[in-house]
């Protein structure tokens, strides 16, 4: 029994393990639907059912091992990518968030509008005829009244009985519901509207507080357009997702929806110039920038590893210290990195007796990350390049140093063009790297400096992706919309320079 | 053949068992359930004051969702859906034209007598398109404190502390003459910019006034140069640009004086200072630089008509937040000037009602529609610090800046008081 039991012990692991993960995929799927987001929840719908056959039975061996990777693969970058190129054709911005339907809930909601004094009665809510009403007092003016839905009664003061507030508590044939009643009849209560003056109702502020008002703007499902009953302005769909005034575009009804406007968003980073200029200057700030840290990472890199190749005194004691920028963790040097830049408190300054105000000035701000980024990186060139230099045979620039060569040629001619060769695909990666290296422009210089007072939209500093984040998040106006479609575009740019450094590396030979 | 089946079996049932054990949804003791989402301050804070005494609204259990800072809580507001949303929010009060352009927020009429309890200045903090969408809290303001043991009396005007500063600059090694520790370049500064002649708008007879532009930037120039700049046109050191280190060197006895926020004030008495706090005088005796008093609001959700608990919620707003009993329940855990009347006059803290004294002497509303407008392309609370740095910082010509930041604020009172 107990041997046969470890013999299976591997079987039985599996078949728990497996249980285990579909039971927790099906509770995530259970809620993904009562949240109503069906897609996560299909997507792990099917991932069950793949997730059973693949291991339930023999179906694809190879499936196995792969399937793992491919539904993170699936679930964390497919999708977000997918997500993110529809999101990039839709008006999806501030004022712009909820669907249609609710969109037009709200502008009904808001559409309310209170009578010219603001009037409003203490009520008791309870019940007349088997209709919901309110008991509503003007205790200023002895006035009452009696309110359901369909009728309105003026109470002589006499009829009623008041509290010490002088606000009415009973009359004949209402009954006043209690405090548990209220508490279930709470939609009730707050979506009845109770009549009053002409087409004044009372709709209730609490339990206890009623408001007269009106309905302002009524929508007309038929043509769907909402008019003002006040003054017969009528609101159509735009096509951008706003109901707007048939007579003056610019006046919108709020909220809006999330609407499809297919390529709008790609035909304004062209043709619009308040979107175009900014985006063009940061790209190309974002070119300039990724080439200089690359370029300034590796030539110090490799100026390191060719002294640390020379044997000197303490060289274990200085590859290690030339390893710590690399060792620290990226968030506490750039933070560290911005106080010194500080210009009234800072250690660059100190040092140099200066006031420069290093994150206030465009060119300072640019050599401040090119700087930090410097820091940051050279030790990973230092430590590839190190490497790299053992790879190449010292018979080479032995036998062109028999032939004459001085130890500078030798470096052009033969180490620098064989380094090259090796460490090409890591120069392109660390360009594509620094191309979205938004933890660096956003925690030591947040994109600025920006002239504001010359309508400046980008920073000096921004780089594609941090200025995609400033129009994504970074003010009250937030438009998801378009910055989806830049990170659609810097998601085409930087594949494209991967699938470059991909072939240039012969990676995919191995595959073929 | 039978033990493969046996295994599938075992583990279909197992599978089964697992399910019905995960996804058993535990039995809903409370139907009407009141959320509320505050920061890390405000909720753990309310939790207390809901702990002591639940039954602000009966029948209704009410439940505090705190969140781990602000930013954290307008992260969780934005995505709130109506499934998800909470019933009120306890937060900012430029939230409001966000939150109302989303529909995320829902209006609310109060009664008359609940309006009394309030200045009516507080209303407009959480006012969009002419609807309510909350009621006032606390208090936020900033005030100026001077050291007493550099300074012996309160200046009277400017240029006292200017001139303070440039005698004992190197003597005491004073590190600035006025800076902003609470509030920013931008939102804590605006009693600098009002005490030099300018400002965000002007009020008049509590309206907007648009009669005429915030600024003159002739005079706000001449100001400037006069207090901010020395002869070659540099930042004299007065005033930095920025409010880095403000707190530490006013602390440290480096800076005479310095602009404090109302819910710091603790760190400062615990350091010994005193809470002698006052509007930052004007360039004229007797004149003062205006500050924002902006009121942090509860406000209604769209989601509490969703979860059929409007009717709760509203009492919940009046009964609590807006009610004398409330808020001083409340604010004496929290410690912030109530917005409440009733409330504040049982304030103990002389720090809170020396705030509250120096807003009422040189208050005004914070007009979230205009501050945060952009339909010049900038709003305030960029613009502002912009022009500090290009005044004081990259030398720029004080009336060139200043004629363009005011071009933006006319756009954006233009703008915003249609959104009143």
């Amino acid at each position: 029994m107990l041997e046969s039991l470890f013999r299976n012990l591997p079987k039985v692991l599996k078949y728990v393990f497996l249980a285990l993960t579909i039971s927790i995929l099906l509770m995530f799927t259970q809620s993904a639907f009562a949240k109503k987001e069906y897609e996560i929840g299909v997507f792990l719908l099917v991932s069950i059912i793949v997730i059973a056959i693949t291991y339930l039975t023999t179906f694809s061996i190879p499936l196995k091992f792969f399937l793992p990777g491919i539904l993170f693969l699936t679930a964390f970058v497919i999708g977000p990518i997918l997500y993110t190129v529809v999101m990039s054709t839709y008006q999806y911005q501030t004022g712009n968030y909820i669907s249609k339907d609710q969109s037009i809930e709200r502008v009904q909601m808001l559409g309310i509008a209170p009578d010219e004094a603001n009037t409003t009665f203490d009520v008791v809510v309870g019940k007349y005829n088997n209709q919901i009403a309110v008991l509503a007092s003007d205790s200023i003016n002895q006035r009452y009244l009696l309110s359901t839905s369909t009728e309105k009664i003026e109470l002589s003061p006499s009829l009623v009985t008041v509290d010490e507030n002088g606000v009415a508590t009973k009359v004949n044939d209402f009954t006043p519901a209690t405090g548990d009643e209220i508490v279930q009849l709470d939609f009730e209560i707050s979506s009845t509207r109770f009549k009053y003056e002409g087409d004044y109702f009372i709709m209730l502020e609490g339990s206890s507080v009623g408001a007269v008002a009106r309905q302002v703007l009524d929508y007309v499902k038929s043509a769907d357009k909402f008019i003002n009953l006040v003054d017969g302005t009528e609101y159509v769909d735009n096509g951008r997702g706003n109901y707007a005034n048939t007579d003056n575009l610019e006046d919108v009804l709020q909220p809006g929806w999330r609407s499809p406007i297919w390529f709008s968003h790609y035909i304004d980073l062209v043709k619009d110039e308040s979107v175009r200029n900014p985006l063009f200057t940061v790209f190309i700030w974002t070119v300039v920038f990724a080439f200089l840290t690359v370029l300034t990472q590796f030539a110090l890199g490799l100026l390191v590893a060719m002294a640390m190749n020379k044997p000197i005194k303490g060289r274990r004691v200085y590859r290690s210290i030339f390893i710590l920028p690399y060792a620290i963790p990226s968030i506490m040097s750039i933070l560290v990195w911005g106080g010194m830049f500080n210009t009234e408190f800072g250690a660059i300054n100190a040092l140099l007796g200066t006031e420069i105000a290093w994150f206030q000035n465009a060119t300072f701000a640019r050599v401040a990350v090119i700087l930090v980024n410097l820091w940051l990186g050279f030790p990973y060139f230092y430590l590839i390049t190190s490497g790299a230099m053992q790879a190449i045979p010292s018979e080479l620039s032995e036998a062109a140093a028999i032939d004459g060569a001085s130890p500078r040629q030798v470096f052009a001619r033969i180490t620098l063009p064989l380094l090259l060769k090796i460490v090409t695909p890591l120069l392109i990666a660390s360009f594509a790297f620094n191309f979205n290296n938004f933890n660096l422009i956003f925690l030591l210089t947040g994109g600025g400096p920006r002239n504001e007072l010359d309508g400046q939209i980008a920073g000096a500093t921004d780089i594609l992706i941090s200025y995609t984040y400033k129009i994504a998040f970074g003010s009250n106006v937030q438009d998801l919309g378009l910055a989806s479609a830049i990170s659609v575009i810097i998601f085409i740019i930087i594949a494209s320079i991967s699938l470059f450094g991909v072939r240039k590396s012969k990676v995919l030979d191995s595959f073929s | 053949m039978q033990k493969k089946l046996l295994a599938k079996s075992v583990a279909a049932s197992l599978v089964l068992a697992l399910v019905a054990g995960l996804n058993t949804v535990p039995a809903q003791a409370v139907d009407k359930e009141l959320v509320v989402w505050a920061d890390e301050n405000r909720g753990p804070n309310l939790t207390k004051v809901f702990a002591a005494k639940g039954d602000w609204v009966s029948g209704y259990k009410i439940t505090v969702r705190s969140f781990s800072s602000f930013d954290a809580l307008k992260e969780a507001v934005d995505k709130a859906t109506d499934l998800t949303g909470p019933d009120i929010i306890v937060g900012a009060n430029d939230w409001v034209p966000t939150g109302a352009k989303n529909g995320k927020l829902a209006p609310i009429t109060l009664p008359a007598s609940v309006r009394a309890r309030f200045t009516p200045n507080n209303f407009f903090d959480l006012s969009y398109k002419g609807k309510l969408y909350g009621v006032p809290l606390d208090i936020n303001n900033v005030a100026m404190v001077y050291n007493e043991e550099l300074v012996r009396n309160a200046p009277k005007t400017l240029g006292e502390m200017v001139n303070y500063y440039k005698a004992n600059k190197t003597k005491k090694n004073l590190a600035a003459g006025l800076c902003i520790a609470g509030g920013g370049t931008s939102w804590g500064a605006h009693s600098v910019l009002s005490a030099l002649g300018g400002s965000a708008y002007r009020m008049k007879n509590g309206a907007v006034d648009t009669s005429k532009p915030p600024i003159n930037p002739a005079e706000l120039a001449k100001n400037i140069k006069t207090y901010l700049l020395d002869a070659n046109g540099k930042s004299n050191g007065f005033f930095p640009a920025t409010d880095t280190g403000c707190k530490d060197n006013y602390l440290a006895g480096k800076v005479p004086f310095a602009i404090i926020g109302n819910w710091e004030w603790l760190d400062y008495m615990d350091k010994g200072f005193q809470m002698n706090l006052m509007p930052v005088p004007g360039v004229r005796a007797g004149t003062f630089g205006t500050m924002f008093g902006s009121v942090s609001g509860a406000m209604l959700t769209s989601y509490a008509k969703k979860r059929g608990v409007e009717a709760g919620a509203k009492d919940l707003l009046t009964n609590f937040f807006a009610s004398t009993a409330g808020a001083t329940a409340y604010q004496a855990i929290e410690l912030r000037p109530p917005a409440e009347k009733g409330a504040q006059s049982k304030v103990e803290f002389t720090a809170q009602q020396n705030f509250g004294k120096a807003a009422s002497r040189a208050g005004i509303p914070q007009i979230g529609a205009i501050l945060n407008g952009t339909t010049g392309s900038k709003s305030y609370w960029d613009l502002l610090p912009a022009f500090w740095t290009a005044v004081l910082v990259n030398g720029r010509d004080p009336q060139t800046e200043a004629r363009k930041m005011n071009e933006f604020f006319v756009k954006n009172i233009a703008a915003g008081v249609k959104d009143l």
